[in-house]
């Protein structure tokens, strides 16, 4: 599949943009993070890109970036353009797209508590999902989920007294 | 955790329990646990044994399993069982895998809100060990150290076979007055309620006053308060104060605060 001419057309009009298909009726764009804002005004005002199906976030650490992939479709063209940014990891601060597409807010909100990635202009950073949660943005690849975990929650006692005793006396089930 | 008596019956002599008397309820009298008293418990017990309401608290993926269980494939209305739809009119509740902290927290509302005798199945690797989320920072791995559990259901996803047998088995003990955990919950409260603090936080703190309630069942022992009831009482009052103060009249049915 190759990238529709209209889409071409507005691709065109930006600067600093690389796009190319990913699967049928999926197009992957890469652009500079200032280029996002513009980027989904124009394809939501030309194209019909009104629906913001979600966004994403990978935390690439030994690169020092976040990734956010915004993923909008076209009702109109029946296709799903994924535009992918680069924000530094460090202080992690974005701008929030909700002024574009309303339900951009929860979708950050979710990134802010899971990653610690702040948007500014959102409206609200405030804790979501999470409760009784302190740690630091779990989702971060620096959080040893595993040494939380040790230090939580108690493991089930794998070697039982009662199956140390049918051990001895020759059952078990090691085989 | 303890010594379970074998009988739900056998319960401390009266001048044991601390607040046996004069809250209330007659707490029963040694004298009149007779060999009639003990022939109509046990009979209780057969008969409960055959109509067990099961509340599915479906969490997990293993919920996909009830329906077959309960509907003509194996049908266990044959056996006397049939799915409830709350709490308060359950005997069993059924916990179908997986619960993250904020689920735990409602399934301990839940629980607590069941009328005893009443029984807990963990399904699936989940409810045991975490199952495939054993490093997940935001599910439980063991659920018996929340609420007391009778029986467990290994097994990722346990087939309606499985569920079937462990329902025998459970009327099987509650039958022979086996199944006694729920007692547990009462006799240990500061063990489980120190685990869910550990997870919710100091301020942990639910509508039901357990320690009332035990003393009411005459099932208070000397693991039913210590230092995590402490942190209760040092809330400002008991349990039941408390957590009415946090949650307003319609304290279960309302938004849980969490
Ligand atoms: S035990 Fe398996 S099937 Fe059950 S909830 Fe856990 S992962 Fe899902």
């Amino acid at each position: 599949m190759s990238i529709p001419a209209r889409l071409n057309e507005v691709l065109n009009e930006l600067p600093a943009i690389q796009a190319r298909p990913a699967g049928a009726r999926r197009v992957r764009v890469d652009v500079a993070p200032q280029g996002l804002p513009a980027l989904l005004e124009l394809l939501k005002g030309r194209l019909g890109f009104i629906h913001l199906s979600a966004i994403s976030c990978v935390d690439w650490i030994e690169d020092g970036q976040f990734e956010l992939v915004y993923h909008v479709w076209s009702h109109e063209m029946k296709l799903l353009v994924s535009c992918h940014v680069r924000i530094a990891r460090e202080p992690g601060v974005y701008v929030s797209v909700h002024d574009i597409h309303e339900p951009a807010g929860f979708f950050e909100r979710d990134i802010h508590e899971m990653f610690g990635v702040h948007f500014d202009g959102a409206p609200s950073m405030e804790k979501f999902i999470l409760t009784s949660w302190e740690g630091p943005p779990p989702m971060r690849k620096d959080f040893n989920t595993r040494k939380h975990v040790e230090e939580t929650f108690e493991w089930v006692d794998y070697r039982p007294d009662w199956l140390k005793d049918i051990e001895r006396k020759g059952g078990g089930i090691e085989s | 955790m303890t010594d379970k008596p074998l009988k739900s019956h056998v319960r401390p002599p009266q001048d044991t329990m601390p607040g046996g008397a004069g809250q209330g309820c007659p707490a029963p009298d040694a004298q009149t646990r007779s060999i009639w008293r003990r022939i109509m418990d046990d009979f209780a017990d057969h008969c409960r044994a055959r109509s067990l309401f099961v509340l599915h608290y479906c969490t997990g993926c293993g919920a996909i399993e009830l329906p077959p269980t309960i509907t003509s494939r194996f049908d266990m209305e044959r056996v006397g069982i049939t799915p409830m739809v709350t709490p308060r009119q359950a005997d069993i509740l059924l916990i179908t895998g997986y619960l993250s902290l904020k689920t735990l927290k409602r399934v301990i509302l839940s629980y607590e809100q069941m009328q005893g005798p009443k029984y807990v199945l963990g399904f699936g690797s989940c409810t045991i060990n975490g199952g495939m989320y054993w490093n997940s920072y935001a599910t439980m791995k063991r659920l018996d150290q929340y609420i007391p559990t009778d029986l467990f259901i290994a097994g990722c996803m346990p087939r309606p076979e499985a569920v079937q047998q462990v329902l025998l088995k459970l009327i099987e003990d509650i039958d022979a007055g086996r199944a006694n955990a729920w007692q547990d919950y009462y006799r240990n409260y500061d063990f489980y309620l120190g685990n869910q603090q550990r997870l919710f936080g100091a301020g942990w703190n639910t509508p039901t006053d357990v320690i009332g309630e035990a003393r009411h069942y005459g099932y208070y022992g000397p693991g039913t308060e210590g230092e995590h009831t402490r942190l209760l009482a040092e809330g400002g009052g008991s349990a039941a104060r408390l957590a009415h103060a946090e949650y307003p009249s319609t304290a279960l049915t309302g938004r849980i605060k969490s």
